[in-house]
């Protein structure tokens, strides 16, 4: 008989790194179908190639690099889509090959590869898109709603409108409802708040995310913006602040590992947001009010740490024992 | 009430694995032999006093305590022919010595056994040394010797003592059906404790996933002063003594102190009901409730017998249901593995569990994902993610700074990665090879 010998334990959860990429590719599921029936099929094309480019250039660099090949773990399938949802409907596709390409290789790979990196490179490829071609990446269309057959036509997402004229942003309860179900100009998956809610309860359910940076983020948001002299509800259902929150602050690698940590980085993320959205000079903030606090990761994990049992007993002895 | 931080809920759809065998109850299993090893226990290994060809008698010393305040002595579990003395593999790495011993089935006990004595006829200063002569060590797995466990170091005080019937760990349901079947002895032994160290306050702590097992507690515990039965919430490692002290007093035992700092004892149910066997009838401990489960044919709770070999108490259960991968001693958290079975199990194994060859495949190691699952499980409070580096770089000095030696290996943080990263196991080598160090090795 030939028993294997190993260190307890014998058991294990059973929930793999793949499984939780595979949860998340589901709870982006609704956002997809949502986001194909309001703009058609040229957003389902976009999203295959950003996610087509994302596995490519992950297993041409593991292949060039010689390292393990890594793409069936599914994690790069995910940030190809979430940079693919994260594009205006009517983007160039160059712009999606672009997107996933720096995303996977200029910063998850070259940083180590999955869980190395400091910055979400769906975030990070999204915020270098709208640096690099401002117009293709704020061009947004109206939405078909599943007549696939209608002419597009190209319109501002309301956050760049009322930006532009510099007035707090006050949507009326039609354009609320609009913007909750996604009736509206915007990039693909971000555009119907219902679905994302949907994901996010999925996410919940499954235990892949907790509350903690998700909620901490939107209710930051709605607070600081109560404070700027803007409305709460609008500003939580308009641009990106509920898609940044439920799928890209919450990605493991470049949020806190502690609940206290993740609740002070889902506050930072909210605040950034509204002072980004009032002030900056790009109309959205999400992306880069998550990048700023993906910096600030490392940084919050140095010091907010669980105590150690029985350690903290130990010093105050030491310091009766002096 | 207070709790710990952190815990698990391992294999929370299958009930913990618990479910084959809670409902049965204890069944006596007596082999065609025994092999009991000597060096088995914590402190150093006894020294045999008996001789190839002798016979011995059920209880009879065959070793004698080695040198120090750790020494125990060991007893024949059966009665019969000792077939030899001699050293053999055993889980570890050193061989140990063992004896051997051939069953007679007549079930002979050394005289002056069965008289169950009065509790009023039993002095404190006597129940100490009745325990160390009982050769009792913690039967809950890490087999430290009860005496010295108990005897309470100069300058320091015990103000509770805590009977630990949590058994968090899976699979195992032996403490649970001890609790069920005889609360009585495990009452009786709590209460010579109490007496032994004059402490006035005994706490029987259970898991609420054992309702039965918290009733029968308390209907044997109703109307004694003293003792109280609490329940508390299902969660691993509740039983870990550290976490099982803060869930019950609130204290915190110190980093690197043991329990006894927070003025506490913590026994094993079955440990205090080997301590009524040995206090009130004379009693040595010869034998446990051990749990057969996993990937044999009919699971079962076994009465065994010291030194019983692994594989006769398998074929007891109808033997295995699949060509098995692994058999490991103990519960699926913390279990030790059997390099086959043909080696014994011993007073502290409270479960033989057998894994089908799938069970027993590990997945490959993947790069961490800094989910924080890690962190969130550990009950002690530490960063596994982080001390997994310094581990495998094999920094003594980095793994200290992040607390391994606050580890207490309880594989919670394995069980929880989705990278299945061997976090415990890098543990628990870094920690084997700071003890060495300690010991004036260099740790290499
Ligand atoms: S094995 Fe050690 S590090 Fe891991 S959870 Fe348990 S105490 Fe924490
Ligand atoms: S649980 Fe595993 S993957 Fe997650 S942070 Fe800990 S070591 Fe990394």
């Amino acid at each position: 008989m030939s028993l294997r010998i190993s260190t307890a334990p014998h058991i294990r959860k059973g929930v793999t790194t793949q499984k939780v990429m595979l949860h998340v590719l589901i709870a982006l599921v609704p956002c997809v179908i949502a986001g194909i029936y309001r703009f058609g099929f040229g957003a389902a094309l976009l999203l295959a190639i950003s996610m087509c480019t994302a596995m490519l250039a992950e297993l041409i660099f593991q292949k060039l690099a010689k390292k393990p090949v890594t793409t069936n773990d599914l994690s790069a399938l995910l940030t190809g889509l979430i940079v693919g949802l994260n594009l205006p409907p009517q983007a160039p596709w160059w712009l999606a090959v672009v997107g996933s390409a720096f995303a996977i290789i200029l910063v998850k790979q070259l940083f180590g590869g999955i869980g190395d990196n400091f910055m979400n490179p769906a975030m990070a490829a999204r915020a270098v898109l709208l640096a690099s071609w401002p117009v293709h990446m704020t061009k947004f269309i109206a939405p078909i709603n599943g007549n696939f057959g209608a002419d597009v036509i190209s319109g501002a997402t309301q956050l760049t409108a009322i930006n532009s004229v510099n007035s707090p942003l006050t949507l009326s309860g039609a354009d609320l409802f609009n913007h909750f179900t996604g009736n509206i100009p915007g990039a693909i998956g971000e555009v119907s708040k219902a679905m994302i809610v949907l994901g996010l309860v999925y996410l919940l359910l499954t235990r892949v995310i907790t509350w903690h940076i998700p909620v901490t983020m939107v209710a930051s948001a709605a607070l600081m913006s109560l404070i700027l002299g803007g409305d709460p509800l609008s500003n939580i259902v308009s641009g990106g602040l509920l898609f940044g929150a439920v799928y890209m602050a919450t990605d493991y690698t470049t949020s806190p590992m502690t609940k206290k940590g993740q609740v002070i980085f889902g506050a930072g993320c909210g605040i950034f947001v509204c002072i980004i959205r009032k002030y900056g000079a790009y109309p959205e903030g999400v992306t880069y009010a998550i990048l700023f606090m993906n910096c600030l990761t490392p940084l919050l994990d140095k010091f907010i740490r669980p105590r150690v049992y029985g350690a903290e007993k130990k010093q105050k002895e030491a310091k009766a024992d002096a | 009430m207070s709790s710990f931080r952190g815990g698990i809920h391992p294999m929370k759809r299958q009930h913990g694995g618990k479910r084959p065998t809670r409902d049965l109850p204890i069944r006596e299993f007596i082999s065609d032999s025994v092999c009991i090893p000597l060096g088995a226990r914590q402190g150093p290994p006894s020294v045999p006093c008996v001789k190839k060809g002798d016979a011995v008698k059920v209880g009879q010393p065959i070793a004698l305590p080695g040198p120090g305040p750790l020494g125990l002595p060991v007893h024949a579990s059966i009665s019969g022919k000792v077939t030899d003395v001699v050293r053999m593999a055993y889980t570890g790495d050193t061989p140990v010595m063992c004896v051997l011993i051939e069953n007679d089935f007549h079930n002979t006990w050394i005289d002056g056994i069965y008289g169950q004595r009065e509790f009023s006829a039993i002095t404190p200063e006597s129940i100490i040394p009745a325990i160390r002569d009982a050769g009792i060590c913690g039967m809950g797995g890490a087999s430290f010797p009860t005496h010295v466990k108990l005897s309470i170091p100069e300058g320091a005080r015990c103000d509770i003592i805590i009977i630990n019937g949590t058994e968090c760990e899976t699979f195992l349901t032996a403490d649970d059906r001890l609790m069920r079947e005889t609360p009585m002895r495990i009452v009786n032994g709590l209460r010579l404790v109490m007496r032994a160290l004059s402490v006035s306050r005994g706490v029987i702590a259970i898991e609420d996933n054992k309702p039965e097992a918290l009733k029968s507690i308390l209907a044997a515990s109703a109307n004694l002063p003293g003792i109280e039965v609490k329940k508390l919430r299902t969660s691993y490692p509740q039983g870990g003594e550290k976490q099982l002290i803060l869930t019950v007093t609130g204290r915190e035992v110190p980093s690197g102190k043991l329990p006894v700092a927070v003025n506490a004892v913590v026994l094993n149910v079955a440990t205090s009901a080997a301590i009524a066997d040995a206090v009130l009838q004379g009693k040595p401990l010869i034998e446990r409730v051990t749990t057969i489960a996993g990937c044999v044919k009919t699971p079962a709770n076994l009465l065994l017998r010291n030194g019983t070999i692994i594989g006769d108490a398998i074929g007891e259960c109808g033997g295995y249901a699949k060509t098995p991968g692994k058999i490991a001693l103990g519960g699926g958290m913390t279990g030790i593995c059997a390099p086959n079975d043909q080696v014994p199990m011993t007073i502290s194994t409270s479960g033989i569990v057998v894994y089908d060859e799938e069970e027993a495949q590990s997945l490959d190691e993947q790069p961490c994902i800094r989910c924080g699952k890690c962190v969130g499980a550990c009950p002690s409070g530490l960063r596994p993610y982080i001390l997994k580096h310094y581990c495998d770089e094999g920094d003594l000095i980095g793994a200290q700074s992040e607390h391994v030696l606050d580890c207490i290996v309880c594989g919670s943080c394995s069980y929880e990665c989705p990278a299945q990263r061997w976090l415990t196991a890098s543990f628990k080598n870094m920690k084997d090879k700071l003890a060495l160090a300690a010991k004036g090795g260099n740790g290499k």
